[in-house]
C-alpha cells in the first residue's frame, strides 16, 4: 500500500480522493500516504499540524521498519466505524485481528524495532500489539533465555538470584 | 500507561535512541510486564535487577479480571500478596459476567482476607459488571484493628452489612457507596465509627429511606446521588461546605448548619425553581451554585432575597427550547452582587446589564445561533472584570486525554461536527475582534479524532 517515492498530493482509495502526506526515512526513503492513516501515529499528526513541504521527517526510523508501521496504519485507518453488533463489523474485527497476527510474525529484533518506533511514532494500537507480542514470547521462558534473547545482563548477585527463584517458587508452585 | 511518562522520560532517552537490535528501554519492559499474568510477570523478574523493580513497582494489588481468577488460574495468593507494599487493593469488574460466565466469586473473600491487613490505605471493590451475584462484603475482615489504617473506601455493587462488631474506621477519610444495600441503621451505626471522614458520596444506595448522618466534626463533604427511595436526610455533621445532591425534591432536608454550606450542586427536576424561592434563605452564605435541572415545569420566580456571596453560577437546563432564561439570568444577577463565574450550558438571552465582578464566562454548546453570537458580544462589552471566556463549541463532555481511546467527546454526528465548525467561524467573525488583549478567550472545538470519524 505504502508506495515509494512519490510527491504530496491527491490520490484515489476506495472509490474516494483523499489527502496524502510524505514520510521520509532515517535512509531517505520516501512514503505516501493517506493523512487519515498517517495521522495514526500522533507524533506525524504533531507534524502535519505545524505544517511544511517536502515531506515529513523521521530520522529515527529505517524504511524497512517504516514500511511496517505503515501496512498497520493503512489497514487500521481503513476501517470505517460499522454499526456495532452488526455482522460486517464482526467481520471486520475478525479480519483485523488476522492481519495483525500476520503483522507480527516477524524476527525477534524486527519486533524489537516495530516497538522503539512505534513508541517513537506514538501509534498507541501497534505499541500495544507488539508490547503484547513480546509478552507471549517470554512467559514461557526462563530468566536466562530472555536475557540471551535481549542480551541483558544478569547484575544479580547469585545469592539474590537465589533468593527470588526460592521465593517465586514458593509463590507459585 | 506508557504514553503519559513519554514526556519525562524523553530526555533520558536521547542516547538509546537508535532504533536497531533486539534491546529494549526499561519504560518498555514495564509496559511488557504490566501486559503479562502476575505469575509470568513474577518470573520475568528474575532477568535482572532492573526487572525485578518493575516488578516490585506494581505499585498497588490490581487484579485484572484475568488474574483475579474469573478464569481459575489462581496461585497461592497469601505468598504472593507479600511482594507487595500492599498498601491498597483494587479490583473493578466492569465486563459483563454472569453466574454462568465463570465468575469466581468465592474467591474474593479469600483474596480480601490476605490483603486487608493493618497497613492497608486504600480499598476498591468495584463489582459493576458481575450481573446477578450478590456478593456479600466479609465485614468481619476489619475487627481486630484491621481496618485503623484504611483511608479510603470504595464500594460498589455489593451487600454491605456492618456490625457494631466491625471495629472503627478511625483513619477513613473518604467513603464512596455504590449501588451497595446497607439499612439505614447499619449505616448511621457505621458512620458513628468513621470519626475522621471528611466526604461521604452515596449513589444509586435504593436502601436507604432516612439518611442519618452523626455529628461527624470532619466531614466537609455529601454526595447523595439517585438514591430511589429516600425519604430525608438528617445531618448533624457541623462543618458540612459542600452538598451534592440528585434525587427528587420532595426528599425532606434537614442539614444540622445548612446556612454554613458554600458549595452546593443540585441536580433535580424544578431546581432552578427551588433555588430561586427557598435556597435564599435556607443557603443564604452559597458561594458556588450548580443547578442541573432536566425540565422545568414553571418559569422561575425573581429571588426571594441576595446571594451576597455568590461567586460562581452554573446553570444547567436542558433542551428548553420555552424556558424563559433571560428572566432567570436577570433575577441571579440582580442577587448576586459577588458573582465571578458564571456557566451555562443552555443559554438563549440573557441580560443588558453591567457585571461587575464578573471574571469567568463559560458557555458549553455554543452554536452559530444569532443570540448566543449577540450574547457572547454583549458580555464582551460589558462585563469589565472579564479575564475569561470560554465557548464551547464540543457540547461539553470528556476531552481527548493523551490519545486515550475512551475519554473522548467524540462528537459522532456529521451535522454537529459542521455546526461547530460554524460556530468557529463566527467567533473569529463576530466576537474574537471585540475581545479585548486582558482577557483570555478560549474556543473549544471539536478534536481531530472527532473530525477523523467523520472523513
Amino acid at each position: 500500500m505504502a508506495a515509494a517515492d512519490s510527491c504530496d498530493g491527491i490520490s484515489t482509495s476506495g472509490g474516494g480522493w483523499e489527502k496524502t502526506v510524505t514520510l521520509v526515512s532515517s535512509d531517505d526513503a520516501r512514503f505516501e500516504v493517506r493523512e487519515a492513516a498517517a495521522s495514526l501515529s500522533q507524533t506525524v499528526r504533531r507534524m502535519i499540524r505545524a505544517g511544511g513541504d517536502g515531506g515529513i521527517p523521521l530520522p529515527k526510523v529505517d524504511a524497512r521498519t517504516l514500511s511496517t508501521v505503515l501496512e498497520y496504519c493503512n489497514k487500521h485507518a481503513a476501517v470505517p466505524a460499522p454499526a456495532p453488533e452488526s455482522s460486517s463489523a464482526e467481520a471486520a474485527a475478525v479480519d483485523l485481528e488476522w492481519f495483525d497476527k500476520e503483522l507480527m510474525h516477524v524476527d525477534l529484533a524486527t519486533l524489537c524495532s516495530l516497538i522503539r518506533a512505534a513508541d517513537y511514532l506514538e501509534v498507541a494500537g501497534l505499541l500495544d500489539l507488539t508490547c503484547k507480542t513480546v509478552a507471549d514470547m517470554i512467559k514461557s521462558k526462563t530468566a536466562e533465555e530472555i536475557r540471551q534473547m535481549f542480551g541483558i545482563q544478569n547484575d544479580f548477585t547469585p545469592e539474590e538470584e537465589e533468593q527470588l527463584s526460592r521465593e517465586n517458587a514458593g509463590v507459585f508452585e | 500507561g506508557i504514553t503519559t511518562s513519554r514526556n519525562k522520560r524523553r530526555a533520558s532517552r536521547n542516547q538509546q535512541d537508535k532504533i536497531s537490535g533486539p534491546s529494549l528501554p526499561m519504560d518498555i519492559w514495564c509496559h511488557i510486564h504490566s501486559l503479562m499474568p502476575m505469575r509470568d510477570a513474577a518470573q520475568v523478574a528474575c532477568v535482572s535487577r532492573a526487572f525485578a523493580r518493575s516488578w516490585r513497582g506494581r505499585p498497588n494489588l490490581t487484579f485484572s479480571e484475568e488474574t483475579f481468577g474469573l478464569n481459575e488460574n489462581t496461585c497461592q495468593k497469601d505468598k504472593l500478596v507479600r511482594y507487595f507494599t500492599n498498601k491498597a487493593f483494587n479490583l473493578e469488574v466492569y465486563a459483563s459476567y454472569d453466574e454462568k460466565n465463570n465468575c469466581h466469586l468465592e474467591h474474593l473473600d479469600s483474596w480480601l482476607q490476605i490483603a486487608v491487613k493493618p497497613g492497608i490505605e486504600e480499598l476498591i471493590l468495584s463489582l459493576f459488571g458481575i450481573i446477578g451475584a450478590k456478593y456479600n462484603f466479609p465485614c468481619s475482615l476489619f475487627a481486630d484493628g484491621a481496618g485503623e489504617s484504611l483511608q479510603y473506601l470504595f464500594l460498589a455493587s455489593c451487600e454491605f452489612h456492618p456490625t457494631t462488631k466491625f471495629g472503627c474506621l478511625k483513619s477513613l477519610t473518604r467513603l464512596q457507596l455504590y449501588m451497595v444495600h446497607i439499612a439505614d441503621g447499619e449505616l448511621e451505626c457505621f458512620l458513628a465509627g468513621c470519626v475522621v471522614v471528611e466526604s461521604l458520596d452515596l449513589r444509586y444506595c435504593s436502601e436507604i429511606i432516612c439518611l442519618k448522618i452523626p455529628c461527624l466534626q470532619r466531614l466537609s463533604f455529601l454526595e447523595v446521588s439517585t438514591c430511589s427511595n429516600l425519604e430525608a436526610i438528617e445531618s448533624k455533621a457541623p462543618n458540612l461546605s459542600s452538598f451534592d445532591f440528585a434525587g427528587d425534591l420532595d426528599v425532606k432536608l434537614s442539614l444540622g448548619n445548612s446556612p454554613q454550606i458554600k458549595k452546593l450542586r443540585m441536580r433535580c427536576k424544578d431546581a432552578t425553581y427551588y433555588a430561586c424561592t427557598e435556597l435564599p434563605s435556607k443557603m443564604p452564605n452559597l458561594e458556588s451554585l450548580t443547578i442541573d435541572s432536566p425540565t422545568e415545569t414553571v418559569n422561575a420566580p425573581m429571588l426571594s432575597s441576595q446571594f451576597l456571596h455568590l461567586k460562581f453560577l452554573a446553570i444547567i437546563v436542558l433542551d428548553e427550547m420555552d424556558y424563559d432564561f433571560l428572566s432567570l439570568g436577570s433575577s441571579f444577577f440582580d442577587a448576586s452582587p459577588s458573582l465571578e463565574t458564571f456557566f451555562d450550558a443552555s443559554l438563549q438571552m440573557m441580560p443588558r446589564h453591567h457585571h461587575d465582578k464578573l471574571k469567568r464566562v463559560d458557555i458549553t454548546n455554543f452554536t452559530s445561533a444569532r443570540t448566543l453570537v449577540e450574547l457572547a458580544c454583549h458580555i464582551v462589552e460589558s462585563a469589565k472584570s472579564l479575564v475569561r471566556l470560554t465557548l464551547d463549541t464540543t457540547k461539553g463532555g470528556p476531552r481527548c486525554f493523551g490519545g486515550n481511546p475512551y475519554s473522548c467527546s467524540l462528537i459522532r454526528s456529521r451535522d454537529a461536527i459542521l455546526e461547530a465548525e460554524r460556530a468557529v467561524q463566527a467567533v473569529e467573525m463576530y466576537i474574537k475582534p471585540k475581545v479585548s488583549s486582558t482577557v483570555e478567550l478560549n474556543v473549544v472545538e471539536p478534536c481531530n479524532r472527532c473530525r477523523a470519524t467523520e472523513l
